[in-house]
């Protein structure tokens, strides 16, 4: 099927199918040679917004948080404001929704909530984990071991950023399960697998994925005033939720309300973007078997193999962030209180930045991605991220070399996350 | 000209280490140091370097 050409006014990031059958590339292609800074227009709900498309116009924007705030929301257009009415309080609160922890928040108070916790994820601590990074991976696999077929996405790239996460929360492990359907609830709602509190005929709908956000965050507000009840009554050493109740920002305490958003940023930001690095980077690599070859021959390249899944996966498909002064991004004018997306996918293939961009090429050096970001918010868990990717790949190509894709991948519908929900593979270990 | 790196920031990624090992040196407690008072001129673009790599941008040049 040849697609039809494509037109700039008929541009539409907004539209989380385009994302789901991977047309976006092309899209951003297109924005980068011809319109890098555009207006996408709005809808009957949705804010319009601008698209950052270009990787410099995505580091001024990262860099300048003051000017590009993020307490507006991180994620998507916005909500318009005449549209807020109709939907009632739901709405301002998914608005809001991100307001109270660290990635919706803006300085100067930003920088003060982030070093409560930052010293558990620098590279000290992340090589310090290691050894139990690991001990979780082998034990994922050896549950696999001896199968033929299997999910990869579900039986093993969710399951070790899952462990890592509840592992440094303190959760017990009879619950993780629930927060792997609590992040694909609340990161996931507009793809209907994930829309099972609504009846089966109104799934598909933006009502229904906002009905099944509330749902999951409702959930786990309820299971995290336990936790938090629990650990001020009994406090561990070294679990995060202990260290953000007896931490202090200028002689006060936290709020319960930041208390909470503190750990539902943490479970979902740990799970869901490092999922898909991990199903991300089996796929590209079985899909370029060459590399994967080389790869196997030569495991002293998995540091730079893993930098380019990030690049060409880039689990994260945007990030938003409001003006709060007019601005200038590459001669377009951009209006205080405008929304800018900065499009992660195409500034990791801007052909200004990367030589031969759309080439999966695991030793590329330089290799700056953008797929953490950069600055203020640059992702707090990138070390972790990048040692369970690295790990698993150790670990997975050492006892299964000959593992294949066995089928069709299945996207998940969104335009936030780059997400896969299920990827069949093969082990192929020849017993 | 004189380098600086915003403690505050700072979580020891050390980027900055790598690309001017002779400005930065990332200590114990996660945090890169400046080793240097003055950036002697043919440091400069390995400084510049480091200014751009730095993940959390914290470094910058000092306004003297
Ligand atoms: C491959 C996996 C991951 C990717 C691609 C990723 C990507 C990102 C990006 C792009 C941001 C920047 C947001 C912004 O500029 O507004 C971010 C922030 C963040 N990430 Fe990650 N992330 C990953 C894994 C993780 C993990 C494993 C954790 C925790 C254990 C984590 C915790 C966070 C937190 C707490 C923030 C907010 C930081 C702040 O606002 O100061 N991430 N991540
Ligand atoms: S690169 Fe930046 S964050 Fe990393 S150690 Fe140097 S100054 Fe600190």
């Amino acid at each position: 099927m040849s697609a039809p050409t494509l037109k700039l006014s008929d541009i539409n990031l907004n539209d989380p199918e385009l994302f789901e059958r991977e047309g976006a590339h092309e899209v951003l292609r297109m924005l980068r040679r011809e319109a890098p800074v555009h207006w996408n227009p709005g809808g009957e709900v949705a804010n319009g917004f601008w698209s950052i498309t270009k990787y410099e116009d995505i580091r001024f924007v990262s860099r300048n948080p003051e000017l590009f705030i993020s307490s507006k929301g991180i994620a998507g257009p916005g909500i318009r404001p005449e549209a807020m009415q109709n939907l009632g309080v739901g709405a301002e609160q998914q608005n809001a929704g991100a307001n109270i922890s660290i990635i919706g928040m803006d300085p100067p108070r930003h920088v003060k909530m982030r070093r409560l916790v930052n010293k558990g994820f620098t590279p000290r601590a992340v090589n310090a984990m290691e050894p139990e990074i690991r001990r979780i991976t082998n034990e994922i696999l050896d549950k696999i071991d001896g199968r033929d077929e299997l999910d990869f996405v579900l039986e093993v790239a969710s399951q070790l950023p899952l462990a890592v996460i509840c592992g440094m929360m303190g959760l017990e492990q009879k619950d993780w399960a629930l927060m792997f359907d609590l992040t694909n609830k609340v990161l996931g709602s507009g793809d209907p697998e994930y829309q099972t509190d609504v009846p089966e005929e109104e799934r598909g709908t933006s009502a229904a994925a906002r009905a099944t956000a509330m749902r999951g965050v409702g959930t786990m507000m309820e299971y995290f005033r336990n936790v938090l009840e629990d650990r001020r009554k009994n406090p561990r050493e070294d679990d995060l939720p202990t260290i953000l109740l007896e931490a202090e920002i200028d002689g006060e305490k936290l709020s319960e309300g930041d208390l909470l958003a503190f750990c539902f940023l943490l479970i979902l930001a740990g799970n869901e973007t490092t999922r898909n690095g991990i199903s991300g980077g089996l796929r590209v690599l079985c899909e370029h078997p060459d590399q994967k070859a080389r790869l196997l021959k030569d495991m002293s390249l998995m540091d730079s193999a893993v930098e380019e899944i990030l690049r060409w996966v880039s689990p994260l498909h945007h990030m938003a962030r409001t003006a709060t002064a007019d601005a200038e991004i590459r001669g377009q004018q951009i209006k205080a209180g405008d929304r800018v997306l900065m499009w992660y996918p195409s500034a990791n293939r801007d052909e200004d930045i990367f030589e031969d961009p759309y080439t999966f090429d695991i030793t590329r050096t330089p290799n700056e991605h953008l797929a953490f970001g950069i600055g203020e918010h640059f992702c707090l868990g990138a070390g972790f991220a990048r040692r369970e990717l690295k790990v698993m790949f150790e670990e997975l190509f050492r006892r299964f070399p000959n593992i294949e894709l066995a089928g069709k991948p299945e996207r998940l519908r969104s335009n936030f996350i780059n997400g896969t929900k299920h990827l069949p593979v093969r082990l192929n270990t020849g017993r | 000209m004189k380098v600086q790196v915003n403690a505050d920031m700072c979580e020891g990624h050390a980027k900055c280490e790598k690309a001017a090992p002779e400005v930065f040196k990332v200590g114990d407690d996660d945090v890169s140091v400046v080793l240097v008072d003055d950036v002697a001129p043919e440091l400069m673009e390995k400084v510049e370097r480091a200014i751009r790599m730095c993940p959390r941008q914290a470094i910058s040049w000092a306004k003297s």
